[in-house]
């Protein structure tokens, strides 16, 4: 009969044993962050090879450098040669993969009630936020050429589409894809990881992301930036296929006698929208939520309900001036905020 | 028991925390920045206490790495918001100076978040 002593011994061998039973497979994963598409571009993709993985990064790379070179908005590029056009009012040959894109905008800029206007160019340009650098120094654009501007009611609706050829009504029509394309971008970034049987990503252009699959045993977690801190404000698990879009007044803006100018233009005025700091979407379509995110932080607390009805958009947190989260019942239930003080939040249904 | 057994039976005792601790307990915890530029990727412990001066097109970011966190003490951009975005502790914490191609982020190893959205 053996001791009590080994007994012990052997049950407590046994717990360690299953205990290294128990580890979690380490999943390996491909991490890449490389500039392109004129931002910080991050790739993650698990679940495959490294000579997969490493293909598809590349691929993911030619994808937005392409993307960046055709839609560059005023460096030389078949963009700008089109708005050469428009601006002629001259009926114009679009290149053929360029015209459905367009096109989408125009219904998405539709369905937000010219909220989301890609139109008004001219606006961004007045504004220097086209700039990779923005001079500090130079002030706010004068309110009479903005006023101007938006006397002549440059719009999406001024573009018509005549036997394959684009012509605008409106001269003052520039386009400009600043708030469209990084969603469009990643939703052929994750299209490319597909065509090469990838099922399980991450790519991440510039803090907005779509994700696909999982790590691993895990969903993928993803955390959404505090707008007035360097921590995180809140997590959400994202499995399956989804993204993650924000517009935040703290992404691009400068300072000019004491007052901060950021560059989410509302399009009724000419000037910053007030009101909000973020609005951040959960959608299933890249550029649906890029347009959406900013058509809803122009929208604003009082407005940004009816605008994500109108745009189909149902996972919407919004944070106000005062620091107030709002947010859609859908994306609050997923919401782990991450402070020790978690902010004031209101959750609200959708009209 | 015996002499061995004792020892066996310690041993266990003692690797028991540790296993627990290698292998659910270590996760989102922060020990490494890595740091991205033109000049390819530098990788060092949260622990260094250092000023990294970082070469990118516009000229060099300095990094200040003290006391387990990181943060951007000057770069030459216009923005400056990768200085507004103060220390970095937490994995999963990232800053960028997009201007000049500089990004930090702290690390662990198993990372809080696959991806951070802002």
């Amino acid at each position: 009969m053996r001791r009590p002593g080994s007994w012990c011994l052997w049950f407590l061998l046994s717990v360690a044993t299953l205990l290294t039973a128990c580890e979690r497979p380490a999943e390996k994963v491909h991490h890449e962050q490389i500039f392109a598409f004129g931002t910080l571009v991050e790739i993650t993709i698990a679940g495959t090879d490294e000579a997969t993985a490493q293909r598809g990064s590349t691929a993911v790379i030619r994808t937005l450098n392409e993307l960046h070179r055709r839609w560059h908005a005023w460096e030389p590029s078949p963009l700008t040669t089109l708005n050469e056009q428009l601006a002629r009012g001259a009926a114009t040959d679009v290149e053929a993969d360029m015209l459905p894109v367009i096109l989408a905008a125009q219904q998405l800029s539709r369905a937000s009630d010219g909220l989301f206007n890609p139109a008004l160019g001219r606006l961004l340009s007045h504004w220097g936020f086209q700039l990779e650098q923005r001079p500090e120094e130079v002030p706010p654009p004068h309110p009479d050429a903005v006023r101007e501007l938006l006397a002549q009611h440059p719009s999406m609706e001024d573009l018509h589409v005549e036997n394959g050829q684009l012509r605008s009504a409106n001269p003052a029509v520039q386009l400009d894809f600043g708030a469209y394309l990084k969603g469009y971008g990643v939703d052929l970034a994750i299209e490319a990881l597909q065509q090469l049987g990838i099922a399980h990503a991450i790519v991440n252009a510039g803090g907005d992301l779509r994700a696909i699959g999982r790590r691993g045993e895990r969903p993928w977690r993803v955390g959404i930036r505090d707008p007035r801190g360097p921590g995180v404000l809140a997590s959400l698990q994202i499995e399956g296929d989804e993204c993650v879009f924000t517009s935040g007044d703290y992404e691009r803006y400068f300072d000019h006698e004491g007052v901060r100018y950021h560059h989410i233009l509302d399009p009724r005025t000419g000037y910053p929208a007030r009101g909000t700091t973020s609005v951040t979407v959960v959608h299933g379509s890249g550029a649906a939520a890029d347009a959406a995110a900013t058509a809803l932080f122009i929208a604003g607390p009082e407005r940004w309900r009816e605008t994500a009805r109108a745009m189909g958009i149902e996972h919407v947190m919004l944070v106000d001036a005062a620091g107030k989260v709002w947010a859609t019942p859908g994306l609050a239930a997923r919401l782990t905020f991450e402070s020790a003080q978690p902010p004031e939040m209101e959750v609200v249904t959708l009209p | 028991m015996t002499r061995a057994d004792v020892i066996a039976v310690v041993l266990a005792v003692v690797m028991l925390p540790f296993l627990y601790v290698s292998f659910w307990g270590n996760e989102g915890v922060a020990d490494t920045i890595r740091v991205h530029s033109v000049e390819g990727i530098i990788t060092l412990p949260l622990t260094a206490h250092r000023r990294l001066h970082v070469q990118g097109p516009l000229g060099a970011s300095v990094l200040e790495v003290s006391e387990g966190r990181v943060r951007f003490v000057a770069s030459p951009c216009r923005g400056q918001q990768c200085v507004h975005s103060g220390w970095l502790s937490r994995a999963g914490d990232v800053a960028a100076c997009l201007p000049n191609g500089v990004t930090v982020a702290v690390t662990g190893r198993q990372p809080r978040y696959d991806a951070i959205n802002f």
